[in-house]
């Protein structure tokens, strides 16, 4: 079905959704990916009303949401990816939120498994999800007490320094690793690969 | 159907069905044990990694600088340098290399995208298992985790453009076309701005690898670091005490010519320039004394000293004398520094030309200098406005650094004429002119210069200047014994700049004799024959001739740019039989004391070839001579 349409009708058939798009909600930026693929950034207020009409006219999977942390500019900025079963297309939704007060609405009524994929991005950079009542629930990283890690102000060394305290090995890598190369005779033991 | 029947019915279709199910599932689970599994049977089978897989890391050992840049960006915390015994030691390279802990890793790849060499990856492995913890632990080496065959390991994730992590290109400085340069003697480097200093600050990846090749050690990672957080008193401050922890390791008190004119081996050796353009760390030191003004200097630099009640002499104030002056006094001893010419610096002040160090960046610094108490006596020649002896009696040591003031002749036939005359004179005369000190110096309308070093490119672009600025064009040959660009001793930068300027460069020649016009006390040009080699089989000089190939270069001057020697007709005959001497230089021990207790030496006339090191060894005289004093005895190091 997807290879059936080659891609000069489904730019076609794009062209198209950008006018409707511009149609319902004025300015709408649209980012040439490839052929089958479009970033369509949105203001936050109509989030939401395009998700719906893009779902209704068959760009009804969702994919993923995610998000990405633009700290120098105070804003996140939260990606959903729409796929069209028909036509192989995607458009790739982006809204920017304020990145102090990093809340925006929930999609899961549209679709049940945004429920995860709002976790995931609450887990990792913070953002809640009003009417997710799920939201804040650890999702992968249990009892954890930082930064949400993929914000850029959090600093992995210093966790990973806090969290994993160094441990200490009874044996010289370096001596082992001459011997390996050759550069002084020697025995090593230690794990294979068939156990 | 009665009820019963109809229940005895369902009983039997039950049955077969029950029947059936225990008849044949078993026979399915039998048939699907000889079956291949759906699930790979790990580790007898293997399968294989994407391409870009981030699996186990090897390093090419010969390949690795052990800068650490890996170690230092790895957010887990995983990468530990450990010290590599008997490796062998080169300016460029840490004798260490990288252990990885497995426990930690979380294999995301940052360090393949910065290794500054490339000499670390990943592979496509990803299997391994061991009771025992300490296997996790090891260090990558071409054979991996698993030492395999080089050969039969598959390399996974690669770096590519958008992975770089490194910022391989060098921000230049903004610089006069040659065309413009030509004109006049004005410093054609200009200084950066602020967002290009930072920018290329951002470059570095403070390895310290360039701290090890500076001869002085200069605390280069610190002070860019402090470029980059924009604390300019704090850069000074590295530049001029270096390591307060270390005595004063790595401080240059002449930071602004350094800035200009260094030789910058450190950045020969910047590991950024395995991949892309080394750090331009001598412009980023220029960029920090150009923008600290010098009321500020005593703020962001100051000494705890107390005064000793011992005297210092020093000879010469060239960047030797200067410096062991500098350290004397931030030591609380009383300096005196003897200087025959009129004004304070060396070579600095009278060999180097305009163009590249102006005389505002020099006394910038010995005003420095001088605040921390230093006095320079110029105008004193020792052995002749005062004699050897006499210092001898007056201080409690003497340093000597004299530097090379006597030119070297080629004395090919022709060579005594007046018009055939020496780099190092000719220079001295051309800045004392442009600083109005002196009288306009012969400018021929045609030169020849004999020499293939930067004394040799500083007066061909000196005269090439001035011959701009008094008839309008250039005409400056210059020829060398090197028969290429690569062979000369001068910067390829310098050769390619002179070019520029229209000097015409002719390699490879060595004079025979000086040719004159027929019955006229007036200089022809410069007859010399093909030099076929310049060193023999065991490096040391000794040119070799075609006699047969000549050529002559017309011109009504010769320059003589061949090399230096030092004049020590100021030491008395009973000193200098002490003094032991190699070649025309003096030994000394590493703090610079020579045979004689209370004489210190350095400079040109000790190690050489260039500021720095002139520095570094006013740094460690005056260290040794603390010593000395100290302890009024012999310095034993
Ligand atoms: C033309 C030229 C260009 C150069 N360019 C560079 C460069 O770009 N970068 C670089 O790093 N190096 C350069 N060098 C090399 C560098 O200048 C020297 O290595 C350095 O100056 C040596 O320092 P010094 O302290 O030994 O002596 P010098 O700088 O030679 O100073 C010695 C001083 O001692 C004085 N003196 C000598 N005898 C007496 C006496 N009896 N009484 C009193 N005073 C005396 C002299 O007048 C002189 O001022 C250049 C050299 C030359 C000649
Ligand atoms: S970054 Fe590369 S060159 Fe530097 S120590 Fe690590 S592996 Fe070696
Ligand atoms: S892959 Fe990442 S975590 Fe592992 S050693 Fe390299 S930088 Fe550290
Ligand atoms: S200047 Fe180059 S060699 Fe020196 S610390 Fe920075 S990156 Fe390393």
């Amino acid at each position: 079905m997807m290879n059936s349409m080659n891609d000069a009708s489904v730019s076609q058939e794009l062209q198209k959704v950008f006018e409707e798009l511009k149609s319902m909600f004025g300015s709408c930026e649209a980012v040439h990916i490839d052929a089958r693929q479009y970033k369509l950034i949105v203001p936050s207020d109509k989030t939401l009303g395009m998700l719906t009409y893009l779902k209704s006219i068959g760009y009804s999977h969702l994919s993923i949401i995610t998000c990405v942390d633009w700290i120098d500019e105070k804003k996140f900025e939260l990606v959903y990816i729409l796929f069209n079963w028909s036509n192989g297309a995607t458009f790739l939704v982006s809204t920017f939120i304020d990145r102090d007060r990093p809340v925006f609405y929930t999609v899961k009524d549209m679709w049940p498994t945004a429920e995860y994929y709002e976790r995931d991005v609450h887990e990792f950079f913070g953002v809640e999800f009003e009417g997710n009542e799920n939201c804040k629930k650890p999702l992968m990283l249990e009892l954890w007490d930082d930064l949400p890690p993929l914000r850029k102000d959090f600093d992995p060394l210093q966790y990973s320094k806090e969290h994993f305290p160094d441990r200490t090995y009874e044996k010289d890598p370096i001596h082992e690793a001459r011997i390996i190369r050759g550069d002084i005779e020697g025995d090593i033991e230690g794990g294979e690969i068939d156990g | 159907m009665s009820e019963k029947n109809e229940r005895n019915e369902r009983n039997e279709k039950n049955e077969t069905k029950t029947l059936q199910k225990s008849f044949f599932a078993p026979l399915l689970g039998w048939k699907a044990l000889f079956e291949k599994p759906v699930t790979i049977r790990v580790p007898k089978e293997k399968r294989e990694a994407a391409p870009r897989y981030r699996g186990f890391h090897i390093n090419d050992w010969e390949k690795c600088i052990g800068c650490g840049t890996c170690s230092r960006i790895c957010p887990t915390d995983a990468i530990t340098m450990v010290e590599v015994p008997d490796m062998k030691q080169e300016y460029g390279m840490k004798p260490q290399r990288p252990t990885i802990d497995y426990g930690r890793c979380s294999f995301c790849g940052m360090c393949v995208d910065i290794c500054t060499t490339g000499s670390l990856q990943m592979t496509r492995e990803y299997i391994f298992f061991s009771h025992d913890a300490n296997d996790f632990y090891y260090a990558p080496t071409e054979r991996g985790l698993l030492d395999k065959e080089p050969s039969e390991i598959k390399v996974g994730w690669t770096r590519d453009e958008s992975s770089e992590l490194l910022d391989l290109d060098r921000i230049l400085p903004d610089a006069m076309e040659s065309s413009e340069r030509i004109d006049s003697f004005v410093e054609f480097v200009k200084a950066y701005s602020k967002e290009q200093a930072v920018a290329e600050a951002a470059r570095c990846v403070e390895c310290g690898i360039c701290v090890d090749r500076c001869p002085q050690h200069m605390r280069i990672p610190e002070y860019i670091k402090s470029i980059w957080k924009d604390d300019l008193k704090d850069a000074l401050k590295w530049l001029l005490k270096g390591d307060e922890e270390q005595s004063n390791l790595g401080a240059n008190p002449l930071s602004g010519v350094c800035g200009r004119v260094c030789t910058h081996r450190c950045e020969e050796v910047c590991t950024i320039s395995h991949r892309g353009e080394a750090v331009a760390i001598r412009w980023l030191k220029r960029y920090i004394v150009d923008n600290v003004p010098i009321e500020e200097w005593n703020d962001a630099v100051s000494f705890d000293t107390s005064k000793t009640d011992k005297k210092v002499a020093i000879v010469g104030s060239g960047p030797a004398g200067l410096s062991a002056g500098y350290f004397l006094a931030s030591m609380g001893y009383d300096v005196n520094v003897y200087e025959s010419m009129n004004r304070p610096g060396g070579v600095m002040r009278y060999g180097i030309p305009k163009y590249r160090l102006p005389d505002e960046a020099l006394d910038k610094d010995i005003a420095f200098i001088e605040a921390m108490g230093v006095k320079i006596l110029t105008g004193v020649a020792v052995g002749r406005d005062i004699s050897f002896d006499e210092l001898k009696n007056r201080y409690d040591a003497i340093f000597i650094s004299t530097g090379l003031t006597l030119g070297r002749s080629t004395r090919v036939p022709g060579s005594d004429h007046p018009d055939v005359v020496q780099a190092l004179p000719l220079l001295r005369e051309i800045r004392d002119y442009l600083r109005g000190e002196g009288p306009e110096p012969k400018i021929a309308k045609r030169v020849v210069v004999i020499g293939g070093g930067n004394v040799a490119m500083d007066i061909a672009r000196s005269l090439a200047r001035l011959q701009k600025m008094k008839y309008g064009e250039v005409n400056v040959t210059l020829t060398c014994l090197e028969r290429t660009y690569e062979e000369m001793p001068a910067d390829l930068e310098e050769i390619e700049e002179a070019i520029e300027e229209g000097i015409t460069i002719n390699p490879g020649w060595g004079p025979k004799e000086v040719i004159f016009f027929p019955d006229e006390d007036k200089i022809k040009g410069l007859k010399c024959v093909k030099c076929v080699e310049v060193f023999d089989e065991n490096k040391r000089f000794n040119p070799k001739y075609d006699e047969s190939q000549v050529s002559y270069f017309d011109g009504d001057m010769i320059i003589e740019a061949i090399g230096q020697a030092p004049d020590y007709s100021y030491l008395p005959e009973e000193w200098k039989a002490k003094i032991q001497f190699v070649g025309p230089r003096i030994l000394t021990n590493n703090l610079r004391q020579t045979q004689i207790p209370w004489l210190f030496a350095g400079g040109d006339i000790v190690n050489g070839p260039d500021i720095i090191h002139g520095i570094a060894d006013g740094y460690w005289a005056a260290r040794g001579i603390d010593e000395y004093l100290d302890s009024n005895g012999n310095v034993e190091k």
